[in-house]
Protein backbone atom coordinates (compact mmCIF):
# COMPACT_ATOMS: atom_id res chain seq x y z
CA UNK A 1 0.00 0.00 0.00
CA UNK A 2 0.97 3.80 -1.19
CA UNK A 3 2.01 5.47 2.41
CA UNK A 4 1.75 8.69 1.28
CA UNK A 5 -1.93 8.22 0.56
CA UNK A 6 -4.75 8.62 3.51
CA UNK A 7 -8.67 7.08 3.01
CA UNK A 8 -9.93 6.46 6.19
CA UNK A 9 -13.78 5.33 5.90
CA UNK A 10 -16.95 7.24 7.83
CA UNK A 11 -18.40 5.63 10.90
CA UNK A 12 -21.11 6.86 13.04
CA UNK A 13 -19.26 9.32 15.22
CA UNK A 14 -16.03 9.44 12.76
CA UNK A 15 -15.68 11.65 9.09
CA UNK A 16 -14.43 10.35 6.08
CA UNK A 17 -10.92 11.21 5.36
CA UNK A 18 -8.73 11.35 2.34
CA UNK A 19 -5.21 12.59 1.50
CA UNK A 20 -4.33 12.57 -1.99
CA UNK A 21 -0.62 13.17 -2.23
CA UNK A 22 -0.27 13.54 -6.16
CA UNK A 23 -2.85 16.49 -6.01
CA UNK A 24 -2.00 17.70 -2.58
CA UNK A 25 -5.68 17.70 -1.46
CA UNK A 26 -6.68 16.86 2.15
CA UNK A 27 -10.85 15.97 2.19
CA UNK A 28 -12.94 15.15 5.35
CA UNK A 29 -16.79 14.58 5.02
CA UNK A 30 -19.16 14.34 7.96
CA UNK A 31 -19.62 14.48 11.60
CA UNK A 32 -16.36 14.10 13.98
CA UNK A 33 -17.58 13.63 18.00
CA UNK A 34 -14.94 9.92 19.32
CA UNK A 35 -14.11 10.52 22.43
CA UNK A 36 -11.00 10.21 21.72
CA UNK A 37 -10.70 12.54 19.12
CA UNK A 38 -6.55 12.11 18.73
CA UNK A 39 -6.57 8.36 18.14
CA UNK A 40 -8.26 9.35 14.59
CA UNK A 41 -6.58 12.61 13.96
CA UNK A 42 -2.62 11.75 14.99
CA UNK A 43 -2.91 9.76 11.18
CA UNK A 44 -3.78 13.04 9.76
CA UNK A 45 -1.81 15.62 11.66
CA UNK A 46 0.99 12.85 10.31
CA UNK A 47 0.27 13.08 6.93
CA UNK A 48 -0.28 16.88 7.15
CA UNK A 49 3.45 17.15 8.88
CA UNK A 50 4.80 14.71 6.21
CA UNK A 51 3.73 16.43 3.41
CA UNK A 52 4.50 19.82 4.15
CA UNK A 53 7.91 18.38 5.34
CA UNK A 54 8.21 16.18 1.96
CA UNK A 55 6.69 18.85 -1.00
CA UNK A 56 7.09 22.01 -2.03
CA UNK A 57 4.03 21.99 -3.86
CA UNK A 58 0.59 23.74 -2.24
CA UNK A 59 -1.82 22.10 0.33
CA UNK A 60 -5.24 22.46 -0.20
CA UNK A 61 -7.96 21.13 2.86
CA UNK A 62 -11.44 20.77 1.34
CA UNK A 63 -13.74 20.32 3.96
CA UNK A 64 -17.48 19.62 4.09
CA UNK A 65 -17.32 18.68 8.31
CA UNK A 66 -20.73 19.20 10.20
CA UNK A 67 -20.97 18.95 13.86
CA UNK A 68 -17.73 18.79 15.82
CA UNK A 69 -17.13 17.76 19.63
CA UNK A 70 -14.57 19.73 21.58
CA UNK A 71 -12.14 16.77 21.38
CA UNK A 72 -11.94 17.00 17.47
CA UNK A 73 -12.03 21.04 17.62
CA UNK A 74 -9.05 20.76 19.82
CA UNK A 75 -7.10 18.03 16.82
CA UNK A 76 -8.49 20.31 13.98
CA UNK A 77 -6.84 23.41 15.41
CA UNK A 78 -3.52 21.65 15.68
CA UNK A 79 -4.34 20.83 12.09
CA UNK A 80 -4.77 24.89 11.08
CA UNK A 81 -1.65 25.68 13.51
CA UNK A 82 0.38 23.43 11.02
CA UNK A 83 -1.10 25.37 7.94
CA UNK A 84 -0.39 28.58 9.71
CA UNK A 85 3.03 27.92 10.60
CA UNK A 86 3.86 26.42 6.62
CA UNK A 87 2.12 29.81 5.71
CA UNK A 88 3.83 32.12 7.46
CA UNK A 89 7.04 30.22 6.17
CA UNK A 90 5.89 31.23 2.87
CA UNK A 91 4.13 28.40 1.95
CA UNK A 92 0.78 27.99 -0.13
CA UNK A 93 -1.85 26.25 2.19
CA UNK A 94 -5.64 27.16 1.90
CA UNK A 95 -9.21 26.14 3.24
CA UNK A 96 -12.68 25.68 1.53
CA UNK A 97 -15.41 24.80 4.29
CA UNK A 98 -18.40 24.10 3.07
CA UNK A 99 -21.75 24.18 4.44
CA UNK A 100 -25.46 23.82 4.32
CA UNK A 101 -26.95 26.85 4.05
CA UNK A 102 -29.41 25.82 6.27
CA UNK A 103 -26.87 25.05 9.12
CA UNK A 104 -25.65 28.15 10.49
CA UNK A 105 -23.54 26.43 13.11
CA UNK A 106 -21.50 24.82 10.89
CA UNK A 107 -20.46 28.14 9.07
CA UNK A 108 -20.03 29.86 12.49
CA UNK A 109 -18.15 27.10 13.85
CA UNK A 110 -15.85 27.35 10.46
CA UNK A 111 -15.26 30.98 11.18
CA UNK A 112 -14.18 30.36 14.63
CA UNK A 113 -11.25 28.62 13.79
CA UNK A 114 -10.82 31.23 10.60
CA UNK A 115 -10.18 33.93 13.33
CA UNK A 116 -7.02 32.62 14.14
CA UNK A 117 -5.67 32.00 10.77
CA UNK A 118 -3.71 34.57 7.97
CA UNK A 119 -3.44 31.90 5.06
CA UNK A 120 -6.48 31.40 2.44
CA UNK A 121 -9.72 30.58 4.07
CA UNK A 122 -13.07 30.04 2.68
CA UNK A 123 -16.45 29.26 4.29
CA UNK A 124 -18.87 28.39 1.45
CA UNK A 125 -22.19 28.05 1.39
CA UNK A 126 -24.21 25.62 -0.92
CA UNK A 127 -27.81 24.67 -1.16
CA UNK A 128 -29.35 20.83 -1.00
CA UNK B 1 -39.09 -5.96 45.84
CA UNK B 2 -40.99 -3.00 45.07
CA UNK B 3 -42.51 -3.51 41.50
CA UNK B 4 -41.96 -1.24 39.22
CA UNK B 5 -44.78 1.46 38.48
CA UNK B 6 -44.29 2.10 34.90
CA UNK B 7 -47.83 4.24 34.49
CA UNK B 8 -46.39 6.62 37.20
CA UNK B 9 -42.81 6.60 35.28
CA UNK B 10 -44.64 7.48 32.07
CA UNK B 11 -47.02 10.09 33.87
CA UNK B 12 -43.78 12.11 35.43
CA UNK B 13 -42.75 12.02 31.82
CA UNK B 14 -45.06 13.08 30.16
CA UNK B 15 -46.01 15.58 32.34
CA UNK B 16 -42.23 16.95 32.50
CA UNK B 17 -42.57 16.80 28.41
CA UNK B 18 -39.30 14.43 28.72
CA UNK B 19 -38.76 13.17 24.76
CA UNK B 20 -35.60 10.53 25.70
CA UNK B 21 -34.37 9.88 29.11
CA UNK B 22 -31.88 7.12 30.03
CA UNK B 23 -30.33 6.18 33.44
CA UNK B 24 -27.42 3.46 33.79
CA UNK B 25 -24.20 2.41 33.25
CA UNK B 26 -22.81 4.21 29.65
CA UNK B 27 -20.75 3.26 27.05
CA UNK B 28 -19.13 4.57 24.54
CA UNK B 29 -21.75 3.25 21.57
CA UNK B 30 -24.92 3.65 24.12
CA UNK B 31 -23.68 7.36 23.40
CA UNK B 32 -23.84 6.90 20.48
CA UNK B 33 -26.75 4.82 19.56
CA UNK B 34 -28.80 7.19 22.34
CA UNK B 35 -27.69 9.94 20.13
CA UNK B 36 -28.68 9.01 17.16
CA UNK B 37 -32.03 8.43 18.42
CA UNK B 38 -31.83 11.91 19.95
CA UNK B 39 -31.36 13.38 15.88
CA UNK B 40 -34.03 10.96 15.05
CA UNK B 41 -36.74 12.40 17.39
CA UNK B 42 -35.62 16.14 16.99
CA UNK B 43 -35.68 15.87 12.67
CA UNK B 44 -39.38 14.34 13.58
CA UNK B 45 -40.02 17.11 15.82
CA UNK B 46 -38.94 19.58 13.15
CA UNK B 47 -36.59 21.30 15.39
CA UNK B 48 -34.56 23.67 13.28
CA UNK B 49 -31.07 22.72 12.10
CA UNK B 50 -29.18 24.60 14.44
CA UNK B 51 -31.33 23.82 17.48
CA UNK B 52 -30.61 19.95 17.04
CA UNK B 53 -27.05 20.38 16.15
CA UNK B 54 -26.85 22.77 19.51
CA UNK B 55 -29.14 19.65 21.58
CA UNK B 56 -27.29 17.29 20.04
CA UNK B 57 -23.56 18.83 21.37
CA UNK B 58 -24.67 19.33 24.51
CA UNK B 59 -25.59 15.81 25.17
CA UNK B 60 -22.48 14.88 23.64
CA UNK B 61 -20.17 16.82 25.89
CA UNK B 62 -22.27 16.27 28.97
CA UNK B 63 -21.85 12.64 28.28
CA UNK B 64 -18.36 12.30 27.14
CA UNK B 65 -17.66 14.45 30.20
CA UNK B 66 -19.13 11.93 32.40
CA UNK B 67 -17.55 8.67 30.64
CA UNK B 68 -14.38 10.67 30.84
CA UNK B 69 -14.40 10.95 34.56
CA UNK B 70 -15.70 8.05 35.70
CA UNK B 71 -12.94 5.99 33.59
CA UNK B 72 -10.14 8.51 34.96
CA UNK B 73 -11.72 8.00 38.90
CA UNK B 74 -11.91 3.99 37.68
CA UNK B 75 -15.10 4.17 38.71
CA UNK B 76 -17.04 0.33 38.87
CA UNK B 77 -19.55 0.02 36.22
CA UNK B 78 -22.50 0.90 39.34
CA UNK B 79 -20.70 3.98 40.32
CA UNK B 80 -19.87 5.03 36.30
CA UNK B 81 -23.79 4.95 35.63
CA UNK B 82 -25.20 8.13 34.39
CA UNK B 83 -28.64 9.85 34.12
CA UNK B 84 -29.27 11.90 30.84
CA UNK B 85 -33.00 13.27 29.91
CA UNK B 86 -33.58 15.68 27.26
CA UNK B 87 -37.03 17.94 27.65
CA UNK B 88 -39.40 20.63 26.28
CA UNK B 89 -40.07 23.55 29.30
CA UNK B 90 -42.94 25.57 29.08
CA UNK B 91 -41.32 27.91 26.47
CA UNK B 92 -40.61 25.14 24.30
CA UNK B 93 -37.18 25.19 24.49
CA UNK B 94 -34.87 22.15 25.14
CA UNK B 95 -33.67 21.14 28.21
CA UNK B 96 -30.62 18.65 28.04
CA UNK B 97 -29.81 17.30 31.65
CA UNK B 98 -27.62 15.00 32.83
CA UNK B 99 -25.90 13.41 36.72
CA UNK B 100 -23.46 11.38 37.87
CA UNK B 101 -21.78 10.45 41.02
CA UNK B 102 -18.50 12.59 41.18
CA UNK B 103 -16.43 13.07 44.83
CA UNK B 104 -17.47 15.22 46.80
CA UNK B 105 -14.54 17.82 46.60
CA UNK B 106 -14.65 17.30 42.84
CA UNK B 107 -18.74 18.51 42.92
CA UNK B 108 -17.86 21.30 45.02
CA UNK B 109 -15.19 22.47 42.48
CA UNK B 110 -18.11 21.63 39.19
CA UNK B 111 -20.51 23.83 41.44
CA UNK B 112 -18.02 26.81 41.80
CA UNK B 113 -16.52 26.69 38.10
CA UNK B 114 -20.67 26.21 36.98
CA UNK B 115 -21.08 29.15 38.69
CA UNK B 116 -18.64 31.43 37.62
CA UNK B 117 -19.58 30.36 33.98
CA UNK B 118 -23.02 31.75 34.92
CA UNK B 119 -21.79 35.35 35.64
CA UNK B 120 -19.83 35.39 32.26
CA UNK B 121 -20.99 37.05 29.15
CA UNK B 122 -21.40 35.50 25.95
CA UNK B 123 -18.17 37.55 25.00
CA UNK B 124 -16.26 36.53 28.19
CA UNK B 125 -16.98 32.56 27.48
CA UNK B 126 -16.00 32.63 24.26
CA UNK B 127 -12.42 34.04 25.16
CA UNK B 128 -12.05 31.90 28.49
CA UNK B 129 -12.79 28.64 25.64
CA UNK B 130 -10.36 30.11 23.25
CA UNK B 131 -8.27 30.49 26.09
CA UNK B 132 -8.74 26.68 27.21
CA UNK B 133 -8.52 25.50 23.72
CA UNK B 134 -5.05 26.35 23.16
CA UNK B 135 -3.93 24.54 26.72
CA UNK B 136 -1.91 21.44 26.18
CA UNK B 137 -3.24 18.37 25.38
CA UNK B 138 -2.24 17.28 28.80
CA UNK B 139 -3.11 20.07 30.35
CA UNK B 140 -6.51 20.31 29.14
CA UNK B 141 -6.69 16.34 30.24
CA UNK B 142 -6.22 17.50 33.61
CA UNK B 143 -8.48 19.83 34.17
CA UNK B 144 -10.78 17.78 32.46
CA UNK B 145 -14.37 19.26 31.90
CA UNK B 146 -13.62 22.53 31.21
CA UNK B 147 -13.75 22.86 28.22
CA UNK B 148 -16.85 20.79 27.67
CA UNK B 149 -18.88 22.90 30.10
CA UNK B 150 -17.73 25.90 28.68
CA UNK B 151 -18.74 24.65 25.21
CA UNK B 152 -22.14 23.81 26.65
CA UNK B 153 -22.30 27.46 28.44
CA UNK B 154 -22.18 29.15 25.04
CA UNK B 155 -24.51 26.92 23.35
CA UNK B 156 -27.22 27.46 26.34
CA UNK B 157 -29.68 30.10 26.25
CA UNK B 158 -29.47 30.66 29.66
CA UNK B 159 -27.23 30.15 33.08
CA UNK B 160 -26.24 26.92 33.29
CA UNK B 161 -28.07 25.12 36.46
CA UNK B 162 -25.84 22.70 38.57
CA UNK B 163 -26.66 20.85 41.94
CA UNK B 164 -25.13 18.47 44.47
CA UNK B 165 -26.68 15.60 47.18
CA UNK B 166 -24.30 13.78 49.15
CA UNK B 167 -23.72 10.57 48.98
CA UNK B 168 -22.02 7.91 51.05
CA UNK B 169 -18.38 7.13 50.87
CA UNK B 170 -17.42 10.71 50.44
CA UNK B 171 -19.27 10.75 46.49
CA UNK B 172 -22.02 13.27 46.04
CA UNK B 173 -24.10 12.81 43.11
CA UNK B 174 -23.74 16.01 40.59
CA UNK B 175 -26.22 17.03 38.43
CA UNK B 176 -26.22 19.72 35.29
CA UNK B 177 -28.96 21.44 33.27
CA UNK B 178 -28.96 22.99 30.30
CA UNK B 179 -31.60 25.29 28.46
CA UNK B 180 -30.89 25.44 24.34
Amino acid sequence: MNTSELNIPSTQSTPAIQGDWQTGILAMQGDSYPENSFELFDQVIQWVERYLNDEARPLKLELTLLYLNTSSIKAMMDIFDLLEDAHQQGRSVSVNWHYDNRNERVAELAEEFREDCTFDFSILAFEE
Amino acid sequence: MESLDLLAMREAYNRQRVMLCFNGPISRSLIEEIGTALRNYLQADQAKPSAAMDVFGVYIEMTQNIRHYATQQGFNEQDASATVAIARDEDNHYVVSSGNLVMLEDGRKLVAFVETLASMDKAQLKAAYKEQLRKPRTEGAASGAGLGLLDIARKSSACLRASLHEQTDGKAFFSLSAVI
